[in-house]
């Protein structure tokens, strides 16, 4: 018998709205993180001011994790089956305990106002929780052969730790609880640029990789193994962290480190065997995605060597804008217009052709502006220039207010096509 | 991987392959070759749903006893394919490359999601409730009786 729960249906989809209110919002925090950065330039003078981690948290809550959260709300359906219940009024609730608590984060982090840190912990905690106990509700009776549902149980699970380790650090700040701050501050960066935010994204690329740009499949141990090892190792180097070990630990990043080159350096080689000749920005999106994490990562491991502050800073700039937002940006790019397609066809049993509700050319533009604003964040945190860090703060304000006007757009193209 | 994921995944990448050369041709201007391929992509295309359509899916049903569940969407979403292929066919007789290219795109993804559900979900239930019978070996015949 069928497993309950288990469907496959463009019924058992989420209403447009669903997905849509994650997307619109996300790019609005990464327009105020460009701002803030031209607003108050001295920020970037080490990863520990307060205007950075407050950067920082709107570019990887405010839109990461947001994204994030609205595309496992749409895919989680199709890639493993699973129906996350009352999955509108719950991304509704999700959504606004997430972007209310973003908000309280990034201005508690930023303006030194801890009184505001206690309010977010419990929003993006509460939200985050409930997600994740909805999404392992729908996930409970699927199996776990195939490895994109069954990694993205394991960024589940990396990202809740993230999480607990986040307001541990909120409640550390807000109340005073006894903890070793820095210990666990490096543990929530673990857990959530790798056990969360990676683990998806290679979750997410296993399929996406080779079924839209027509690759070979990736390698079938990397698949196979790839997420568990890493969430493996991420727990050795967690308790080497926590037991403050300086050289095993220095050999479990280098190692975790030698794991994320070797997805994304296995995801450009197969990106090069692609049999779409055709400019297709989403792998031009993922290329200059990959060639960021291992730049990155490269910091990484420089920064644990040197007393340098440009290092982390570096690091920071590339895996998250040149990494994360990149690919993120490039499947952004192909989910609205998609959905807007299959809404439209569902509704009105006719709609035009995806590159109609959004064309090539605003995607390239839009493209050219975020390599740019990555090119002038490295340049502003090499030089220290207040402003070069200006411009570089414009040009990530523009490049998120280009996402945006460009998502509305489709919308626009939508509600035309449902009009008529 | 099972024998009937295994092969039915196997043709679609196959699938794939033929749809990659007739969006190439078509963004050439390559009209004639871009001709061929589609309609060697359309024939490729018709002959994996009609084996899923008169051979997997009955089979399944007949197994599961469930013919409104998953295997009913599976042939709603062909029909979708069907009349995206049709489109297809029709900007290439204009020779529009633009309207071809956005046709073609929407197809490969309405294409790639369908496969998604079908190899992460219904193959591998198709083979739990199938394996051991001679399906793989039916489906196999089909669909290699075009090469």
């Amino acid at each position: 018998m069928i497993p309950d729960g288990q469907t496959l249906s463009y019924d058992a989809a989420p209403a447009f709205s669903t997905p849509l209110r994650f997307f619109l919002t996300a790019p609005l925090f990464g327009a105020a993180a460009g701002a803030t950065l031209l607003a108050a330039p001295e920020l970037l003078d080490s990863r520990w001011t307060p205007g950075a981690l407050a950067v920082t948290h709107l570019m990887t809550v405010g839109f990461m994790l947001t994204v994030m959260l609205g595309a496992m709300f749409q895919v989680l359906p199709v890639v493993a089956g699973a129906v996350i219940p009352r999955s509108g009024p719950i991304a509704a609730i999700v959504h606004l305990a997430m972007t209310i608590g973003a908000l309280c984060l990034a201005w508690g982090l930023g303006s030194s106002a801890h009184g505001f840190l206690m309010p977010a912990t419990v929003l993006l905690g509460g939200g985050l929780a409930i997600f994740v106990a909805a999404a392992f509700l729908g996930l409970r009776r699927i199996p776990v052969a195939q490895a994109t549902p069954r990694d993205m149980r394991i960024a589940l699970i990396g990202f809740t730790i993230a999480i607990a380790l986040g307001m541990a650090l909120g409640l550390t700040l807000s109340n005073g609880l006894a903890l070793p701050l820095l210990v666990v501050l490096k543990l929530h960066i673990g857990w959530a640029l790798l056990g969360g935010a990676g683990v998806l994204l290679a979750a997410a690329s296993w399929v996406v990789v080779p079924m839209f740009q027509i690759t070979p499949n990736y390698p079938a141990p990397l698949t196979r193994f790839w997420a568990l090892g890493t969430g493996a190792v991420l727990v050795l180097w967690s308790a080497t962290v926590y037991g403050e070990l300086g050289t095993a630990e220095f050999a479990l990043s280098a190692a975790l480190a030698v794991l994320c080159v070797a997805f994304a350096v296995s995801t450009l080689k197969l990106q090069r065997q692609s049999r779409r000749s055709v400019p297709d920005m989403t792998t031009r999106a993922f290329q200059l995605g990959m060639g960021s994490f291992i730049a990155g990562l490269a910091c990484v491991l420089v920064a644990h060597h040197s007393d340098h502050q440009a290092w982390p800073i570096l690091a920071g700039i590339l895996v998250l804008h040149g990494g994360f937002v990149s690919v993120i940006v490039g499947m952004l790019y192909k989910i609205v217009p998609f959905l807007a397609w299959l809404h439209l066809t569902q509704d009105v049993g006719k709609a035009p052709n995806m590159k109609k509700l959004q064309p090539d050319a605003p995607i390239r533009r839009h493209l050219g502006v975020h390599a740019s604003a990555l090119a002038a964040l490295l340049l502003a945190a090499l030089a220290g220039n207040p402003w070069l860090i200006r411009l570089a703060g414009a040009l990530v304000t523009a490049e998120f207010i280009f996402l945006f006007a460009n998502i509305v757009k489709v919308l626009g193209n939508y509600r035309r096509a449902h009009a008529t | 991987m099972s024998q009937i994921t295994s092969l039915m995944t196997d043709d679609h990448r196959s699938c794939d392959q033929t749809f990659a050369r007739a969006e190439t041709a078509a963004a050439k201007g390559k009209w004639d070759e871009a001709s061929a391929a589609f309609e060697q992509f359309a024939a490729e295309m018709e002959n994996h749903f009609d084996a899923e359509e008169s051979l997997l899916f009955p089979k399944f049903e007949a197994a599961t006893g469930m013919t409104e569940g998953p295997t009913k969407v599976m042939r709603g979403e062909h029909v979708e394919m069907r009349s995206a292929l049709a489109r297809m066919r029709d900007a290439l007789a204009n020779k529009d490359g633009d309207d071809y290219a956005g046709e073609s795109e929407t197809l490969l993804i309405l294409m790639q999601q369908h496969n998604m559900k079908e190899e992460n979900i219904l193959y591998p239930m198709c083979d739990s409730h199938l394996g051991g019978s001679d399906v793989a070996a039916g489906l196999s015949e089909r669909l290699h009786a075009r090469a």
